[in-house]
């Protein structure tokens, strides 16, 4: 077969992840024969990664959902027979309809999250649930807190990017975060600058392969960076080591900062984190000396103290005049493009004319369950779930299921069955990002680049936005949805004019954004978008915004120890001595890809990441079965005894289906990093900062206590 | 005693590089359309315990394809022969019968037993170095840890390599 007669078609992967490879789909027949990474994109270099090369095995799958299914045995039985797409569709409208007359629009809520990270579909299903007049889901649960963190120090959230901090850093810290996960292509940049004389220091519970690379790493008890960030902070200022220049001409607030430092001697500091002092002092050290870029994950978000958490870290950069310039920032993502394509959006979810309610009800997606659950005038009756799979994700997966239960009707869009779509009322099946067009604005680097159709649907899929045209048709908004239009359309509507559409569509892109849209070097004038225009110490933001609502608005980084936590939870942790986190792997994506062969033989079993201290406590052995439990759950998973995971933790996986008897959402509670209360998860859209960059309530995953067990109870 | 090949290739591991992502396995899984089971090349990731701290280390460890293969010499069908002009060991699956003796004698435990009870092994992806593309785990991988040529290339690429670390150490004079 010769390669050079295969069609050759670029386009992009739309996980959320840091990367969004450019993708090279070799085409014949109308079936991709072979995928391969794009070497005209800069950052992912032709490379993919794992879940890149697995995509024709996954497309491919026997197990993709082929047709539309309707329930008929009990919700989560998993007896489904299969429908007509017509008959779906009448069946759910009617449904819909009939909810709609006896509670309201706001009976109906859609579930979606980034399984699929193209943005006019979204708009397109917005248009349609806007104009029905249902309850909005918002916020998120990765990286909300973190980014308010961000907000209210630097009034903004920005990076510079890899491929030129690489050339000027002299130290990189990698803070709870594991790029061999969830962020690969930026490792070749960490070994460039590394290269080039470059320290590299980690700061994770758990030393990564990445970690064991590294000149220091630092292994703080979960949710305690904040406090880690401030003995630093003090250290730094004891020896005269902060940049008094910096701190004089461009920040705010400082004097109080230092008394809030003052608290936290190196001693303290070790106490509560459980790095020794001498390994804080250095690490200060590095940092206040060499120009350092500080590249944050979102295992920061994971803690209720996540917002102050990365507020005293964007202090510490601030403090040791870290900002501004090409080798030195401190950032974790930046959302520059979406937040710029998100401008011109607006005409395509709220169009001209249409009257639509903009003080409707609003839920935070972290609390999502816990919503349903507590609704009232109106209940939430119906849910569209599509580019995401609750019933995992969420925390606390009793409750998830006890919200699904009480629904009249719950429509999951999919390609596989999932724990969500085993739910399900109705199950539509989906395309994959071949099937669909798309556009994926990248939050790790500045390229941007779009799916085209590579592939026609396969089976009876249908592209999302079909779909919910086809919703807003029949539930009586014909006009807001033309017949025919497609992905093409709706992306000419939202484009901006500097940014042709062919110039990121194959056989062109990835396209460059402009300075204007995504800055090289962000705040390189000194100037911050703050209320002073400072970097602010003291965040005003923080405490004009949250005057009126329940939440930690305390405008210094104070550390405040986590919610259930052995320290702020004695009681619970005589029960349940250990904190279990949930990493990333690399083989999957949250929940998706797991159901893949290929995945599960690498992965292999649900395990639990024991160290050889707590599992000798135990009289565990590695390989043998145990339960991790806690009053909300348990699991029967195997052990992994490993001194990479700092005692006293334990690390399950982030992303194993409820059915796959590993998913460590049957252990969480649902909580929230701040600043602002999740409490039941209810808010008025008019209420809430657009993505939660003010609100916070990432999920807070990892303040779980639990116990682990030798066998099985 | 068999002649070296003139043109012997081979792939290089950069230890410092890896950091255990996987992309090279399913790489090659696609590559070779292969099942569950099977697995060419395979991340191995070891600990240790140093200073109080942990040392890990991880490698993707496939064929090396040897000078004097032991799976070459033991193979009772002769299903498994050195290509003369690169060196490559190749398994010719027609005359296999699976009794896994390669595998048995092999000291990197590179033979794998297919689905269908024959072997396989790695072939340096000969399809793909036919259209001038590098075997597969080497395109993919996103960290740059596998490098393929001839052993004259690998071999200057490691000591330039080398070079470039003992001038960042130790600080040799500059210009």
């Amino acid at each position: 077969m010769d390669k050079d007669r295969l069609l050759r078609v670029k386009t992009a992967c739309p996980r959320n992840c840091f990367d969004t490879c450019g993708i090279v789909a070799y085409v014949k027949d109308g079936k991709i024969v072979e995928l391969a990474g794009d070497t005209d994109h800069p950052i992912t270099r032709g490379h993919l990664c794992s879940k890149g090369y697995a995509y024709l095995h996954r497309t491919y799958s026997p197990d993709r959902i082929k047709y539309p299914m309707k329930r008929v045995g009990d919700r989560g039985e998993g007896k489904f027979v299969r429908v007509t797409w017509d008959q779906a569709l009448n069946e759910i409208t009617s449904r819909l309809k009939t909810i709609h007359e006896e509670y309201g629009g706001e009976a109906l809520m859609e579930y979606r999250y980034g399984g699929h990270r193209d943005l006019i579909a979204p708009l397109v299903a917005s248009r349609f649930l806007n104009l029905h007049g249902a309850t909005v889901l918002g916020g998120t649960f990765c990286d909300a807190s973190e980014y308010a963190g961000f907000i209210y120090t630097y009034g903004s959230l920005q990076s510079v990017p890899d491929e030129v901090w690489s050339e000027h850093t002299k130290c990189v810290v990698i803070w709870g975060h594991r790029p061999e996960a969830t962020h690969v292509h930026m490792i070749p940049f960490i070994y460039r600058a590394r290269e080039r004389g470059a320290k590299l220091m980690v700061i994770d519970p758990r030393i990564s392969p990445l970690a064991a690379k590294g000149d220091l790493y630092l292994q703080p008890r979960p949710g305690t960076d904040g406090a880690l960030a401030l003995g630093m902070a003090n250290h730094i200022l004891k020896i005269g080591a902060e940049d008094a220049e910096f701190i004089k001409e461009h920040t705010h607030g400082f004097e109080q900062f230092r008394r809030l430092v003052d608290e936290w001697p190196v001693e303290r500091a070790s106490r509560v984190t459980g790095v020794p002092v001498e390994d804080i002092k250095e690490a200060a050290e590095i940092i206040a000396t060499k120009e350092t870029i500080i590249q944050l994950g979102m295992g920061l978000n994971r803690y209720t103290n996540s917002h102050n958490t990365v507020r005293a870290i964007a202090c510490l950069a601030g403090l040791t005049g870290n900002l501004g310039r090409p080798g030195a920032c401190c950032g974790f993502l930046d959302k520059s493009i979406q937040n710029y394509l998100t401008l011109k959006a607006k005409k395509v979810s709220f169009p001209d004319g249409a009257p639509i309610n903009k003080t409707r009800r609003f839920v935070c997606i972290t609390g999502a369950n816990q919503a349903i659950l507590s609704a009232k005038d109106p209940p939430i009756k119906a849910i569209i779930c599509w580019r995401g799979n609750l019933v995992p994700q969420l925390m606390n997966v009793r409750k998830t299921i006890e919200a699904l239960n009480q629904l009249d009707l719950l429509v999951v869009i999919e390609q596989f069955m999932t724990d969500t779509a085993g739910y399900a009322d109705f199950v539509l099946p989906a395309c994959s990002f071949f099937e669909q067009g798309g556009l994926t604005p990248p939050y790790g680097h500045r390229y941007l680049q779009a799916q085209v159709p590579v592939i026609p649907p396969l089976y009876e899929s249908k592209p999302d936005i079909e779909i919910w045209s086809e919703l807003g048709r029949r539930l009586g908004f014909a006009e807001y949805f033309p017949k025919g239009w497609t992905w093409l359309d709706w992306a000419r509507l939202i484009m901006p004019e500097e940014i042709p559409l062919e110039s990121i569509i194959s056989p062109n892109g990835p396209y460059k954004v402009p300075q204007e849209i995504r800055p090289e070097v962000p705040y390189a004038d000194g100037k911050f978008p703050t209320p002073s225009g400072k970097l602010e110490f003291v965040s005003q933001e923080i405490m004009a915004y949250g005057k009126d609502k329940d939440g930690d608005w305390n405008p210094l980084p104070a550390y405040v120890e986590a919610i259930e936590s052995p320290v702020s939870s004695p009681e619970l942790s005589a029960k349940y001595p250990l904190i279990m986190i949930s990493a990333l792997t690399p083989v999957r994506t949250h929940s998706q890809f797991i159901n893949l062969p290929w995945m599960r033989e690498i992965e292999g079993d649900p395990q639990v990441e024991i160290n050889p201290v707590d599992a000798k406590a135990r009289k565990i052995s590695n390989g043998d079965i145990v339960s991790v439990f806690n009053d909300r759950g348990k699991l029967r998973v195997k052990a992994r005894v490993t001194a990479t995971i700092k005692p006293g933790v334990v690390n399950i996986f982030n992303g194993w289906w409820v059915k796959d008897g590993g998913c460590p959402n049957v252990l969480t509670e649902i909580f929230a990093g701040g600043p602002r209360a999740l409490g039941n998860a209810i808010f008025r859209m008019d209420d809430y900062s657009p993505a939660g960059t003010k609100d916070g309530q990432s999920g807070a995953y990892g303040c779980c206590l639990v116990e682990v067990k030798r066998g099985v109870e | 005693m068999m002649s070296a090949a003139p043109q012997q290739l081979a792939v290089y591991i950069d230890v410092d590089r890896c950091v255990a992502c996987y992309a090279c396995e399913v790489a090659c899984k696609q590559a070779h359309n292969l099942p569950v089971g099977p697995r060419l090349i395979r991340v191995i990731s070891l600990e240790r315990p140093r200073n109080n701290q942990v040392e890990v280390i991880s490698a993707p460890l496939a064929c090396v394809h040897c000078y004097e293969a032991p799976c070459v010499e033991v193979c009772p069908t002769k299903a498994l022969s050195r290509r003369k002009e690169d060196g490559i060991v190749l398994l010719n699956r027609i005359r296999c019968i699976g009794c896994k003796m390669c595998l048995v004698v092999c000291p990197f435990g590179a033979p794998q037993v297919d689905v269908d009870g024959k072997m396989i092994k790695c072939d340096l992806c000969v399809d793909r170095l036919q259209k001038k593309k590098k075997p597969a785990c080497v395109s993919a991988c996103p960290v740059e840890a596998l490098k393929f040529g001839t052993m004259e290339e690998l071999s200057s690429m490691v000591r330039e390599k080398w070079l470039n670390q003992m001038w960042k150490v130790k600080g040799f004079p500059q210009k």
